[in-house]
């Protein structure tokens, strides 16, 4: 589907994937996000290929180093939102209680008064921002989102982008975007467009 | 509409497959179960129809008699016996072996069977016998093989009165035979009179040497005929000869007596009342024989006594033609001197007793004082006595003067006691006029016709020393004639019995008539009022009764069709939960229909049509998995469950009515369930729906911060309903016995109570389940374990499901198990022992053991053995053994001697009314196989053709488990033909059994005494039980499976619908196998949850209501209980792997 890409992203910059239906944009995203394995080609992050580490190996670097937000939130409704947040840290014990960063994400998601609350009383727009909330939770270098506002209203839409450009300022992390939405392109620092499986800059 | 349904058939056929496939397991094991019922009732019938043949009715007598009495044209004469069959070549011994004298008409009853051969062998001395398979199993004999065949010896006088034989060689008759034929145990060779379904030993001689044999000619004790019309009393005209009666003409009197000695209750009150209302005059009398008559240290030995109407008649004609005024004087003086001694000792004793205080020494004087007031108020009342001219002579005494006569009296055990009675000489007559009449005299057997004193053969021991020269003149010269006679009711009170109390009775002539036409009219009259079943005669419906006995005691279509409950009951949820899961995954479908427009009553009667064609379907299908399910269970029944039933008789028999029961039922259950599925749709908004969401109660979660004023009124209402079930069951708990009152007590209080509290623990298991899952606390720490428990609350409904279907097995399972009795029965007594011809001497007194052939040292260690005999009223099996239903109960006569123990005690007569006794039965036994209410009177018939009422007390697991009780007292007063002991308890110490039980089986083996273990006895009862218990437990685990079948097929379903959420996580840097282990611990924390409920309401619940735990099966509940979390474990982890298989994180990019 991919064919001839060669791309590299400096941690801190944003970076926006654009393109038609069936172009490629998520399974480029996947391959960064190591989900899914090139057939042919190299991935590399901070200078590591995380392909060739063992399942243990890679699904434990794709927690620390890899945050995602999908278009459907994919939250877990029998958990409260502070326990939605959570869950990445149970991947892997790391011998610290994660709920303080937690309660801090959510503060900084703006979620601090429904940290209690189940997924299903919350708005669209707020269940997303639960959702990047979680992709933060362990403090990844590369935050990749499919479509985080694909389910969204314009204002909501909004609101969201805008949380997500805040949170890469300060957070200072890798952002990479794939998104339907031209509106928003123009925000991000690079553009990539995605045409029958190649890539253009602009 | 059906063209969708047609097309959404074929679309979603994976669910309505398995939809159908549990549809048709419900019609299978329900239709099923009704066949299984079918089976045990038809194999009953053609066991009834294999064991009866052709004979449709039958007579049977408790004596014999010329089977020309009875007046019907197609009739087979027989003799019936049960007796004990002794093989000399193998030292093997059959008991309870009915022993059948037949003709060769007795075959033509079985139309399949030839006649066997019954001919005398060739060459050989004795005659031929032809024994059943069953008994040539018993004994390892073949043909050619002599046996010898012992029975009960038929005697015309009871062995229990004074004069019956008892002695083992002359009450057993023992014959050697050679076997001619053996065959098969089926038709006549299963031929029986009891209904059970156990296989009979059956023996077959020829009618005439039986006849022979026992001494009875051309008589038999039972007649049995083919004709659909019953034998009634028309049909048998009675005869004097025929009721045992002899009538003897004189010139101007004519004496009846009984073949039996003494004249049957029934016989002599019928002829006095006729004589009455004739003006027949009349002399009863009532002749014993006096061990002594003795006076002035003077003694005759061995005399009979008359007693009879002293004051009027011949006699006291006879007594004032002889008794001089000086006599009269003389007699009466002795009175009034004994009367001012005894006023005088009488006024001392009072006066002394009046002193008396109440301290326990005065109040055993007062006792002691009383005593003596009636010994000498007997002195006072001492009866008169008359004695012939030889005996006063002999004795040297004149009138007015004591007498002493000592007899004979047969006591508790048939032992003999010697009694002795006091008199004053009224009168000596000489020996003429009724003094001399021999007549009144029935014949003594063994006594009557002897040349001597000394040749005499009674069955009572007599001291032949006593005997003088001067004795044997008078026997010589005035035979039996009494030398003494006492009034009528002295005699009756000293001489009265079960058998009767009076010997003769003369009749005179009726006015304006002659000794014939007398006789002819009393004959007439008499026979008119005494009713065949009066006497003994039974008026059987072989084939009615048997065909009705063949219903069963047990009804097994419901026995099974209820412990196949839970099979249908988890396949009803399974189905529920599988068509839910059908509804839920054409939400979209749903909601596109709404959204365009369709009502909801049209897409409810989408999906019932669709439910119904594929439940229809399905139920076809589950007509022939009945009859597999069937045929396992009766292959169950016949090896693994064989307790149950006690003999693989089965076979099968299919009724098309159960298989239509069977669908119908199945179908309504599977419609009910797809109907509350389908009602549920109206509940989801259109919304919802489209955007495919799934689990309703999920949704109705989701819904809830909408809440409208309705719900909320809803959600009070709610509260309301269930603060009222709340109260009620408190109520109940607390006033049960008020409930059992109300609903009768089929419903017996501990079962309320552990009904009641099972559920509530049930209920209140769920509900703190179903708070927990809807638990919207934040917890402290967030771990793994939390995240993988709490992931049970993702579908609450379906969660809460798996944990109710989980529970309410495990609670059943534990519940039924806790019955379970896996240690052996406890006991007191060593052995229960049962003799196929009744025992008449005590196995607990040294004469009574000597009697009946024990050794010295045999009678010595059985004196470390305590014996309790019972009598026995033959009858049928009440226990759960007995698979028919019986109509006439065994009854065991209790021996005083148990009487003061519980529960015996209320055996005991309190109140001498007639036609009621107290009986003791086993509660199951009354409850389950006979069918009757505790609470009532249980109605049987006495000898007599009478109703009896006995008013019941019940035990529990006892020995008595196959039998009513009653005292031995009411016993022998309502079945007084019935003679010696045949069922015995026996108290033994444990290191003296096995020694003890050799002695017993080989000294009292021509009785055919056989001992069981009492241990083994209770085991075989609990056998059943627990047979009972792990057939439901088999099913109920079968049902288990299938339920954690359901529930494996719907996590695997949550699984696939969760994958999203799933990928989500891998993304996250969950590993497959960390999700793999959580969902692993989630499904068996629903597993360890519901059977956690389960349990503890199963153990609880019986812990409460019964105060304690009996003896719980740890071992068996144990091992069930871990199979089902085993399979459960199993199930969940085949359902995470197979969802897990495929790779999860394409789900993310699909979307």
């Amino acid at each position: 589907m991919l064919r001839n890409i060669s791309l590299s992203f400096t941690g801190g910059t944003s970076v926006v994937i654009t393109g038609p239906s069936g172009s490629g944009k998520s399974t480029l995203l996947h391959i960064i996000g190591t989900l899914e394995e090139p057939s042919n080609g190299i991935v590399e992050i901070n200078n590591i290929n995380p392909f060739t580490l063992s399942e243990p190996e890679l699904a434990a670097y794709r927690n620390s180093v890899i945050g995602f937000v999908f278009q459907e939130h994919h939250l877990l409704p029998q958990y409260s939102v502070l326990e939605n947040v959570l869950i990445p840290t149970l991947a892997f014990k790391r011998g610290t209680d994660a709920t303080e960063r937690a309660v801090q994400v959510l503060k900084r998601v703006g979620l601090t008064d429904r940290q209690s609350h189940r997924p299903a009383e919350l708005s669209g727009g707020e269940r997303q921002r639960v959702a990047i909330a979680r992709a933060l939770i362990n403090q990844p270098d590369i935050l990749l989102c499919d479509e985080p506002t694909g389910n969204l209203d314009i204002a909501t839409t909004d609101t969201v982008a805008n949380l997500l450009f805040e949170l890469h300022r300060v957070e200072k992390t890798l952002l990479i975007v794939v998104t339907h939405n031209l509106s928003l392109t123009s925000r991000f620092d690079r553009h990539l467009k995605l045409i029958d499986g190649t890539c253009l800059e602009s | 509409m059906p063209r969708f349904s047609w097309n959404s058939l074929k679309h979603f056929w994976q669910i309505h497959l398995t939809v159908a496939l549990c549809t048709a397991v419900a019609t299978g094991v329900l239709a099923g179960a009704l066949i299984v019922g079918d089976s045990v009732r038809g194999s009953l019938r053609d066991l009834t129809t294999e064991r009866l043949g052709a004979i449709q009715h039958a007579l049977l007598a408790d004596h014999f008699f010329q089977p020309e009495l009875l007046q019907r044209q197609n009739k087979v004469p027989a003799i019936l016996l049960n007796g004990t069959v002794v093989a000399p070549q193998t030292q093997t011994r059959a008991s309870k072996v009915n022993i059948l004298g037949v003709t060769d008409d007795f075959f033509t009853f079985w139309q399949e069977d030839t006649a066997p051969n019954l001919n005398k062998p060739a060459g050989q001395p004795f005659n031929a016998i032809v024994i059943n398979e069953a008994l040539q199993n018993e004994l390892s004999v073949q043909v050619g093989d002599t046996l010898l065949v012992n029975m009960s010896q038929a005697a015309d006088i009871h062995p229990e009165f004074l004069l019956g034989e008892r002695d083992a060689a002359d009450a057993i008759q023992s014959l050697r035979l050679v076997i001619s034929d053996i065959i098969p145990t089926e038709n006549v060779g299963r031929f029986s009179l009891q209904a059970h379904q156990s296989l009979p030993f059956n023996a077959f001689i020829t009618l005439p040497v039986l006849q022979k044999a026992l001494g009875q000619a051309d008589k038999v004790n039972a007649v049995f005929t083919a004709d659909t019309d019953p034998i009634s009393a028309a049909d048998l005209p009675l005869t004097v000869e025929a009721l045992g009666l002899r009538i003897k003409t004189h010139e101007h009197h004519f004496d009846i007596q009984s073949q039996q000695y003494l004249l049957k209750p029934i016989l002599s009150e019928t002829a006095l009342t006729v004589a009455a209302e004739n003006r027949i005059p009349t002399l009863p009398t009532l002749t014993y024989l006096a061990n002594t008559i003795s006076a002035n240290d003077k003694v005759i030995p061995y005399s009979t006594i008359v007693a009879l109407p002293t004051d009027e008649g011949d006699f006291a004609k006879l007594l004032n033609m002889h008794t001089t005024e000086a006599q009269q004087l003389a007699y009466q003086q002795a009175r009034e001197q004994k009367k001012e001694q005894v006023e005088l000792e009488k006024d001392k004793l009072i006066k002394e007793k009046r002193k008396l205080r109440s301290t326990k020494k005065d109040r055993e004087q007062a006792e002691k004082i009383i005593r003596d007031l009636k010994l000498l108020h007997e002195i006072l009342h001492r009866p008169e006595i008359i004695l012939n001219m030889w005996a006063a002579e002999d004795l040297g005494v004149k009138v007015g003067d004591e007498i002493i006569i000592t007899y004979y009296s047969v006591g508790a055990e048939e032992a003999y006691i010697t009694e002795t009675a006091l008199f004053r000489l009224k009168g000596i007559l000489p020996i003429e006029g009724i003094a001399a009449d021999r007549d009144v005299i029935p014949e003594f057997p063994g006594i009557h016709d002897s040349n001597d004193m000394s040749d005499w053969e009674s069955p009572f021991p007599i001291d032949y020393t006593l005997v003088r020269d001067k004795d044997e003149t008078y026997w010589d010269e005035y035979g039996a004639t009494p030398k003494a006679f006492i009034p009528l009711n002295i005699g009756k009170r000293l001489w009265k019995n079960r058998f009767g109390d009076l010997t003769t009775i003369r009749f005179g002539i009726m006015p304006d008539s002659d000794i014939q036409a007398t006789r002819t009219h009393f004959e007439s009259e008499f026979l008119k009022k005494i009713q065949p079943e009066q006497i003994g005669f039974q008026f059987l419906s072989l084939q009615a009764d048997g065909l009705q006995a063949a219903t069963g005691a047990t009804d097994f279509g419901m026995l099974f069709g209820s412990l196949s409950g839970f099979i249908i009951i988890a396949v009803a949820l399974l189905i529920a939960m599988l068509f839910r899961l059908g509804v839920e995954q054409r939400s979209r479908e749903i909601g596109i229909l709404q959204a365009v427009g369709y009502p909801l009553v049209k897409i409810r009667r989408r999906f019932l049509y669709e439910g119904t064609a594929v439940a229809g379907i399905g139920s076809l299908l589950g007509c022939l998995l009945a009859v597999g399910y069937a045929k396992l269970m009766i292959f169950g029944l016949q090896t693994w469950w064989l307790p149950a039933i006690g003999t693989p008789f089965m076979e099968l028999h299919v009724d098309p009515t159960s298989l239509v029961s069977g669908v119908l039922i199945s179908l309504a259950i599977v419609m009910i369930s797809i109907r509350i599925t389908v009602q549920q749709l109206g509940e989801t908004s259109t919304t919802a729906l489209l955007a495919g969401e799934t689990d309703f109660a999920e949704i109705t979660l989701t819904q809830q911060t909408k809440q409208t004023e309705f719900s909320t009124r809803m959600s009070i209402l709610k509260k309301i309903v269930i603060t009222l079930v709340v109260v009620i069951i408190t109520f109940f708990l607390f006033f049960d016995e008020w409930f059992s009152d109300i609903f009768g007590p089929w419903v017996e209080a501990p079962i309320i109570d552990f009904l009641l509290l099972t559920l509530t623990i049930i209920g209140i298991g769920w509900d703190a389940f179903g708070r927990w899952l809807k638990s919207q606390r934040v917890p402290r720490r967030f771990n793994r374990l939390r995240f993988a428990l709490k992931n049970a609350a993702r579908q609450p409904g379906r969660s809460t499901t798996c944990v109710k279907t989980i529970s309410l097995a495990c609670c059943i399972i534990v519940a039924v198990g806790v019955n379970r009795h896996d240690a052996p029965p406890e006991t007191e007594y060593a052995f229960v022992a049962e003799s196929a011809l009744p025992l008449h001497h005590s196995l607990n007194t040294p004469d009574g053991k000597f009697e009946l052939g024990f050794s010295e040292e045999a009678s010595e260690l059985l004196s470390e053995s305590e014996i309790f005999p019972f009598r026995v009223l033959p009858g049928e099996d009440v226990s759960c053994l007995n698979l028919y239903q019986p109509q006439k109960p065994q009854i065991l006569g209790a021996p005083d001697t148990m009487l003061e123990e519980f529960p015996w005690y209320k055996l005991k007569p309190v109140q001498p009314e007639g036609g009621k006794a107290s009986a003791v039965g086993d509660a199951k036994s009354l409850r389950w196989i006979l069918h009757h209410n505790p609470d009532d009177d249980f109605l049987i018939q006495d000898e007599f053709g009478k109703p009896l009422r006995l008013e019941l007390e019940t035990i529990e697991n006892s020995l008595f488990q196959s039998q009513l009780i009653i005292s031995e007292s009411n016993f022998t007063k309502y079945f007084p033909s019935q003679s010696g002991y045949q069922f015995f308890l026996i108290k033994t110490p444990p290191t003296l059994r096995e020694e003890t039980a050799q002695v017993l089986e080989k000294t009292l083996g021509d009785y055919g005494f056989d001992l069981t273990s009492a241990s083994d006895r209770l085991a075989s009862y609990r056998a059943v039980e627990n047979t009972y218990i792990s057939t439901f437990q088999s099913l109920g685990g079968l049902g288990v499976l299938l339920g954690t079948f359901g529930l494996a097929l719907i996590f695997f379903r949550n699984i696939i619908e969760r994958r999203g959420e799933l990928a989500t996580l891998r993304a996250f840097g969950f590993r497959r196998q960390l999700l793999s282990r959580m969902l692993f611990l989630e499904s068996c924390f629903l597993l360890v949850v519901g059977m956690c409920i389960g349990i503890a309401a199963g153990l609880v619940a019986p812990i409460v209501s019964q105060g304690h735990l009996p003896s719980f099966p740890w071992r068996s509940l144990t091992i069930t209980l871990l199979f089902i979390f085993g399979f459960g474990i199993i199930a969940n982890a085949i359902a995470v792997g197979v969802a897990l298989r495929s790779p999860l994180l394409s789900t993310l990019k699909s979307e």
